[in-house]
């Protein structure tokens, strides 16, 4: 390794672009395969870039599976649980930073506590509460089970933490309510960690897979992960339209790396503001 | 008491509910759920769970599936986390010198964290596939034998763990970046100064110094590995013969394949016991020896 650093520059960039290459190459096989017919496909050695490129298989698999309700759910289900998750973890970081009252510690306990439990070996139990509450097979019960999360609240607790308290107190001596005073004066403020949390909520649960697919038998209810990879598994695709599941898998991808390619500075900051929450 | 004095006090309830009601409900009643659970025996079907105390723990802790699925869990931890962070870290280390362009890579390198696992595991599937995919294109190529990368009991496990590490390096790297870029450079002068050579400066100065970053990453990736399902799911299904069932699988296998949900739900509990002495494990280790700035 240190011979690489010392011999600089051009060195280490062929390093990188190889390795940046080779990181990527399973997106650019993902996209090449897709554009192969299944002769070409089961050839080998394989094709670098496919002799004539089928465009169309894109639109055939979005055809064969409902693939736009998919997405839909996904969208929908990942933008509900992103707003729910800013109102209820501003609000519960609020009380926890700049209010008093007794039952504080024993909050801030439990929270903590639910920080240590993996969320997918509560699972079955989880499942049981779904089906007593009656929200098994329904948007409320994919919605509603993911609402908080407690990385969330140690996010914004982090936030404001660091904004001073004259600022919030200036806002109780001119008589504003708590209300206002989180979301006119706190959250404005800290919108950087609201934007990290919506961005990384929203791509956590547009890529939910196994709680969505547990809670959800309705095919009309599926989110896109299970629906891509009930695809692969039953419409007859296993292994023998391997360009048509490719195709499925780039339309599943795609919008995300959008978003990060979109979003790359804001979602590269949420690193260090995880670092930094991981402190608190 | 009077009324306003009561409604501010209850302010602060009103406003920790939003989160309260709903972490009450789906995490903290659960798991005192899976407790009871497992000390009783149930089939999802009848009405009637029948208590049996230990027994569902005598049975797990006498059966050999749970200590093949506990070693394929310590392998699959430690064959996740120690590339993940190690590859992090040397590559940030690389990176850390200026290097134009270095953006671009950082972002190709990060892109896989943050697309679907499922979506990327089917990718990954083909690749693996034994006649004609490119993994095998490429061993074929370099003059070595083909490998069963998901058949073969000996690889399937370094099937997954591979594109478990592709998914996270460049996450655990960009943390790195980070830490790295937090280390005054004035310490690193002093130590110039003093004649260290660069793997004393690297090893007393750097290394302590982003110590906080490299435990973050070691609990997180820890946590992650024990509850890793996607990708077993996609490319193994725990198979073939047991090589890739972890606990974590076994528990779902057990509860939503053969419905036995007391013992399912031992397991969940023996999961939830790691983890959180894991926590309280790495907790202590921190107050010790993390250097905070």
């Amino acid at each position: 390794m240190r011979i690489l650093t010392r011999l600089g520059g051009p060195v280490r960039h062929l390093f990188f672009a190889a390795l940046a290459l080779l990181m990527a190459f399973p997106f650019y096989w993902m996209v090449t395969s897709a554009l192969k017919t299944n002769d070409e496909i089961w050839r080998s050695p394989p094709t670098l870039w496919p002799e004539v490129p089928l465009w169309g298989n894109f639109a055939a698999a979005w055809n064969e599976a409902p693939f736009a309700r998919y997405m839909g759910n996904s969208i929908f289900v990942a933008a509900s649980i992103v707003i729910l998750q800013i109102i209820n973890s501003g609000m519960m970081a609020y009380a926890l930073t700049h209010m008093k009252f007794r039952l504080k510690g024993l909050f801030a306990g439990v929270i903590l506590f639910g920080y240590m439990v993996p969320a997918t070996a509560v699972y079955l139990p989880g499942y049981l509460v779904l089906s007593e509450l009656h929200l098994l097979n329904s948007y409320a019960g994919l919605i509603l089970s993911n609402c908080v999360s407690i990385f969330a609240i140690f996010l914004i607790r982090q936030a404001f933490l660091q904004v001073s308290h004259e600022l919030v107190e200036a806002g109780e001596v001119d008589g504003a309510s708590h209300m206002r005073i989180l979301w006119t004066v706190l959250v404005p403020v800290t919108r950087s960690s609201f934007a990290v949390l919506a961005l990384i909520t929203f791509i956590d649960q547009y890529n939910n897979y196994f709680w969505p697919m547990l809670i959800t038998k309705n095919p009309d209810l599926q989110l896109v992960s299970a629906g891509l990879r009930s695809f692969f598994v039953e419409g007859g695709a296993y292994g023998l339209q391997w360009p048509l599941i490719m195709a499925a898998s780039a339309f599943t991808i795609a919008p995300l790396l959008l978003v990060f390619l979109l979003a790359q500075k804001t979602i590269m900051q949420s690193v260090n503001m995880t670092a930094g929450s991981s402190k608190g | 008491m009077t009324r306003s004095k009561v409604i501010s006090g209850l302010k602060p309830i009103l406003f920790t509910l939003p989160a309260m009601v709903p972490f009450v409900l789906f995490w903290l009643a659960p798991l005192l759920y899976v407790l009871y659970l497992s000390f009783t025996e149930w089939d999802f079907m009848s009405p009637e769970k029948t208590f049996v105390g230990l027994q569902n723990y005598a049975d797990l802790f006498s059966n050999p599936a749970f200590y093949k699925a506990l070693r394929v869990t310590v392998l699959f931890c430690a064959g996740s986390v120690l590339p993940i962070i190690l590859l992090g870290l040397g590559l940030a280390l690389l990176m850390n010198r200026k290097l134009k362009g270095s953006a671009l890579y950082q972002v190709l390198l990060f892109s896989p964290w943050v697309t679907p696992t499922v979506a990327v595991s089917i990718v990954w599937s083909w690749i693996y596939e034994p006649e004609v995919g490119l993994a095998n294109t490429v061993l074929d190529v370099l003059g070595l034998e083909k490998i069963g990368w998901l058949q073969d009991p000996e690889w399937a496990l370094v099937g997954v763990l591979l594109v478990t590490i592709w998914k996270s390096v460049g996450w655990a790297m960009i943390f790195y970046l980070v830490a790295l870029r937090n280390v005054p450079s004035d310490l690193l002068e002093a130590g110039d100064l003093d004649g260290a050579s660069a793997g004393q400066k690297f090893f007393r100065i750097t290394l302590p110094l982003i110590s906080p970053t490299t435990l973050f990453l070691f609990v997180v990736q820890l946590i992650q590995a024990l509850q890793a399902y996607d990708q077993i799911n996609v490319l193994t299904q725990g198979g073939p013969s047991g090589s890739t069932r972890t606990l974590l699988y076994l528990y779902y296998q057990s509860a939503f394949e053969s419905f036995q949900i007391g013992e399912a739900s031992s397991v969940a509990v023996v999961l939830v016991t790691i983890c959180m002495l894991l926590s309280v494990f790495s907790f202590g280790v921190s107050r010790r020896t993390t250097h905070y700035q």
